[in-house]
């Protein structure tokens, strides 16, 4: 008797058990299409770290709970990829057809921003910006639709007055002509325009020129003893190349840019001109450690493989680029998914509503959001700098924000 | 962020949680029961508190914040509020990464002159995000939301007329009932704590957790007392042409919770007030002696009298202390600091009222509190005479 009770409990406790287990799934609700518009054949390496950040996020979603739970229906995420070619005649094409497919969010690069805003807005579809960090494309008031998780121009221009202004250098500010180039050099304009004194010369570099042998020279003619060059990788490169070879050491300081394989692959063949490069960009970890953006590189890197850079340090081992770029479209649509469970609707205007409320953890271990006054989702003060050596960069020690952030293993 | 909930108004349930009793039931052994401070405060607000669920913060350790708040109090002709804004300045001390976010009724909120950076807005929430390179200055001028920020201020003003008299009333209205406790206890002890006490309020300390001995059953008194936080206020009524009539009471500690001015001729009243929590000074004062265990040495006042003010003035210091956070300090052992400045600012002129002949129209509360408060006194001054008796 007692051995039968004992077993009907038995039953009893696993039937709640197993009831217990059981999970109410919602309702299928069909696909959510998060659009990503980027340059492909424009800037390979920035279009493909984007596209697979987002997917990321995509497949992570899927997998970890099923799907998007909006208003008690379980949605599956589709991302549709378009090649901007760097136009922003493309974007805006890009940004209808997107629109027309039934997109409820547009994750991009930021090429053709200033025209697409308008033609999202109008459906209240938000566009996230995940590389241009351009002052003026975003705006809460005038442009409510776009969100940006970048290092912005501004943030980047007047950290790097406040880190070199100090040095008592005589900096010479170069650009290229390129929309990129010039749009740092206004906010560079604004960051140094208290301090004249530590500028030595503004110059306009043609963007896509190998040889700025002339404009080097000159430049060291001024008084130099610094350059800072915003422009695209190569336009970088090619400043590089023209002023180590005529032997002129000067320290050299770029945008985000600096820290494109390109310009290490350009100078493979002269490690040591790469040395002492230094780059600005957001910070890769967060105060509590390397764990979670490194978790996030390992996730990246078994669905994607590594980013190669092309390039080998002197000891031989193949360096590796950090998931940089890929880091904030990951937290774009991590950002998209809350909001869309906040709104508990897929309107992309209350989707673009909810996006003012939601924070997310994200892949560095910071949270991540926006609000209603400020929809930059990198703060000016996560701006750090990291310097170049044996093709590898690492944070550098005479700035406070940076010296407190640990080296990102770059080699395999 | 310091503890606060209504719950903590239940200072007895601080007292038998934490009661660490000696065991034994041979004989009556003391047990260490911990007394009101710092936290938790009696009541939700203040600091004030949004509606919406606030997202994970982060502080870095090494990191410190101090909050400074002056809430600027638009007042209308009547004198009741018409406009709310707190501007808060929260400096950051020490090397290290923060994000914030400080749960308040706000409707908008604007980086302030010298702020380091740019505070965010989310349905009541105002954020901050950034590092700190070993000092920085997070300033805003938060816009509070008139109807849920205004019942918790600590002074309600009243304008009146009639005739060519117009009358200002000020009202403490921090008072809330609390739960005291009685017991068998030491007149040493309790003599010593209130000196301790006493030293803290005058040094403008913040409370630190202190325990007093009990002998056998701690009660808990079903009639609950009136805690207010002392606050004092100064300022000045003016009319038109006619000389200003200043002010300056401290409401509470001892003395009456409201007060009225008045001032005579035509035209719009303009009222200019500044008020501010301050520590207890009247009720610390030891009778006749420079420090309460002089005066117990001397003659022998009530052990109960002695628990009943040690109570009462550590909860008057800690109803103090909240509302010296208007705005939630994101750091839970930081210094705050609030001020709260009235000042008309409707052009018309204040709500006419049917001529009271006997000022009888506007008493009630102010006579109700000042009853109580006085009650309270003179029956705190009755022990004392007879202790001198």
């Amino acid at each position: 008797m007692r051995r039968s009770v004992a077993l009907l409990a038995g039953f009893a406790l696993i039937a709640v058990l197993a009831g217990g287990c059981g999970k109410k799934s919602a309702a299928p609700g069909g696909k959510i299409v998060v659009a990503v518009d980027v340059p492909v054949t424009g800037s390979p390496y920035i279009a493909e770290t984007i596209k697979h950040g987002v997917q990321l996020a995509a497949s992570s979603t899927s997998s970890g709970t099923g799907g998007v739970l909006v208003g008690g229906k379980n949605y599956g995420l589709k991302v549709k990829v378009y090649d901007n070619h760097a136009s922003a005649r493309q974007a805006v094409e890009n940004t209808r057809s997107a629109l027309d497919a039934g997109a409820v969010a547009v994750v991009t690069d930021g090429t053709g921003v200033q025209a697409t805003w308008q033609l999202a807005e109008q459906k209240g579809v938000p566009i996230c910006i995940t590389y241009d960090g351009a002052s003026g494309l975003v705006d809460p008031a005038a442009r409510p639709n776009v969100f940006r998780i970048a290092p912005t121009n501004h943030g980047i221009a007047f950290r790097y007055a406040e880190y070199l202004i100090p040095k008592g250098l005589k900096i010479g500010l170069l650009h290229d002509d390129s929309a990129y180039g010039q749009e740092g050099a206004s906010d560079l304009d604004r960051a140094f325009s208290e301090n004249p004194r530590s500028v030595a010369l503004r110059m306009t570099l043609p963007a896509g020129t190998a040889d700025l042998s002339a404009q080097i020279l000159r430049a060291r003619r001024s008084g130099a003893t610094a350059l800072l060059v915003w422009g695209q990788p190569s336009t970088i490169a090619a400043v590089l190349t023209a002023a180590r070879s005529i032997g002129w050491n000067v320290p050299v300081y770029a945008p985000p840019t600096g820290s494109d394989p390109y310009i290490r692959q350009r100078l493979a063949d002269h490690p040591s001109w790469v040395d002492g490069l230094t780059f600005a960009s957001s910070r890769l970890t967060a105060e509590v450690g390397t764990t979670p953006f490194e978790n996030f590189q390992s996730q990246y890197e078994s669905a994607y493989g590594v980013d190669e850079v092309g390039v080998k340090t002197a000891g031989g081992k193949p360096v590796v680029q950090p998931p940089e770029f890929a880091m904030y479209s990951y937290d774009c649509v991590n950002l998209i998914v809350a909001a869309l469970t906040r709104a508990g609707s897929t309107d992309p205007r209350k989707v673009q509503a909810a996006l003012n409320q939601v924070t997310v953890v994200g892949a560095n271990g910071d949270e991540r959001g926006f609000n209603q006054h400020n929809h930059e989702g990198v703060v000016d003060d996560d701006v750090y700098f990291a310097r170049f050596h044996d093709m590898t960069y690492a944070p550098v020690k005479d700035d406070p924000l940076s010296s407190t952030l640990p080296a990102i293993p770059q080699t395999r | 962020m310091r503890g606060h909930g209504v719950l903590g108004s239940a200072v007895a349930l601080c007292v038998f949680a934490l009661a660490v009793t000696a065991g034994g039931a041979a004989q009556p052994v003391g047990q260490q029961v911990v007394l009101p401070g710092p936290v938790p405060y009696p009541t939700d607000n203040p600091p004030l508190l949004g509606r919406t669920p606030l997202p994970p913060a982060y502080l870095g350790p090494l990191l410190h914040i101090s909050s400074t708040d002056r809430v600027v109090v638009g007042v209308g002709p009547d004198g009741r509020p018409v406009r709310v804004v707190a501007h808060q300045r929260l400096l950051v001390h020490g090397k290290g990464d923060y994000q914030l976010a400080i749960s308040v009724p706000v409707e908008d909120v604007q980086a302030a002159a010298g702020s380091d950076s740019e505070p965010g807005l989310r349905t009541d929430q105002v954020l901050w995000a950034g590092f700190s390179p070993g000092r920085k200055v997070l300033a805003a001028n938060v816009t509070l939301r008139q109807r849920a920020a205004g019942k918790y201020l600590p002074v309600h003003l009243r304008l009146r007329r009639a005739g060519d008299r117009v009358t200002l009333t000020v009202i403490n209205t921090t008072p809330t009932a609390e739960s005291l406790y009685a017991g068998t206890t030491h007149r040493a002890e309790l003599a010593g704590l209130l000196d301790a006490t006493r030293r803290a309020s005058l040094a403008g300390q913040r409370l630190t957790g202190a325990y007093a001995t009990f002998f056998g059953r701690v009660r808990v008194p079903k009639q609950k007392v009136p805690i207010e936080a002392p606050i004092r206020v100064e300022g000045e009524l003016r009319l038109p042409g006619q000389a200003p009539v200043p002010f300056s009471r401290t409401l509470g500690d001892g003395q009456p919770l409201g007060f009225r001015v008045e001032a005579h001729g035509s035209g719009t009243p303009h009222v200019r007030l500044l008020a501010r929590p301050v520590p207890v000074v009247r009720l610390l004062r030891p009778p006749g002696a420079a420090t309460w265990v002089d005066a117990v040495r001397r003659r022998p006042l009530p052990a109960a009298f002695l628990l009943r003010r040690l109570l009462e003035t550590r909860m008057r210091l800690v109803r103090a202390d909240q509302y010296q956070s208007f705005l939630s300090d994101p750091d839970a052992d930081g210094r705050s600091r609030s001020v709260y400045e009235y000042e008309t600012v409707a052009a018309s002129a204040p709500r006419v009222a049917a001529a009271p002949s006997d000022g009888g129209g506007g008493t009630s509360g102010l006579l109700v509190v000042a009853i109580a408060v006085g009650s309270v006194a003179l029956a705190g001054g009755g022990l004392v005479f007879w202790a001198h008796s």
